[in-house]
């Protein structure tokens, strides 16, 4: 693993999260920063902030990045969500066009 | 890609692809290549128990399992490893049930 295939999500919180750019990719969103020429700073450091989403809801969102990469390589398990959770990830997700 | 653990040390996760077989040595050279601590400096340990995971065996071995969280430390100049130091976001739940009990 190579930090450059690595991508840094910074919560609003300031909390870091360090995944890999394969996974960040299963969000559209990011997917467009990290990939469209120069117009981004993020694609650059490879670091992206997220000032509205909250460490919790993140953390979440790289958990199913993931989740998402095992299920397409053929595992069914269920993502699980907690119902406290649901309303604030569905809007971060929205977002992120995950 | 078989499994991810979360690897956390203060405010910072690294999510790291691996398998069940790979032993934990491999865990620490992969996360070298992301930070500036050689294999060697760095310990993994399991942050509900505090049992230090060890190089030679395998994460199935020590029941680390997929979305599992292993707290990371670094060795320090006395040559003893830091405390385990996980920084967990303010539960904004929480803070949010106390703000309905004033309505």
């Amino acid at each position: 693993m190579k930090k450059e295939d690595t991508v840094k999500l910074i919560s609003a919180e300031g909390f870091e999260f360090v995944i890999d750019k394969e996974a960040a990719m299963v969000s559209q969103t990011i997917h467009n920063m990290l990939t469209s020429p120069g117009s981004f700073a993020e694609s650059q450091h490879g670091e992206v902030t997220f000032p509205e989403i909250s460490t919790t809801i993140l953390e979440k969102i790289c958990q199913y990045f993931y989740w998402h990469l095992q299920f397409a390589s053929g595992k069914e398990t269920e993502f699980p969500i907690e119902p406290e959770l649901t309303l604030e990830l569905m809007m971060a997700a929205n977002y992120l066009h995950t | 890609m078989d499994m991810y653990i979360r690897v956390k040390r203060s405010k910072t996760t690294y999510f790291i692809k691996c398998k069940p077989s790979d032993k934990v040595l491999d865990i620490k050279e992969k996360l070298q290549e992301l930070i500036d601590q050689p294999a060697n400096d760095q310990r993994l340990v399991l942050p509900g128990t505090r049992e230090v995971l060890e190089d030679s065996k395998t994460l199935a071995e020590q029941k680390v399992e997929n979305d599992a969280v292993v707290a990371l430390t670094f060795r320090k100049d006395d040559n003893e490893f830091e405390e385990v130091n996980i920084v967990r976001p303010n539960d904004f739940y929480q803070s949010r049930d106390g703000d309905s009990a004033n309505w």
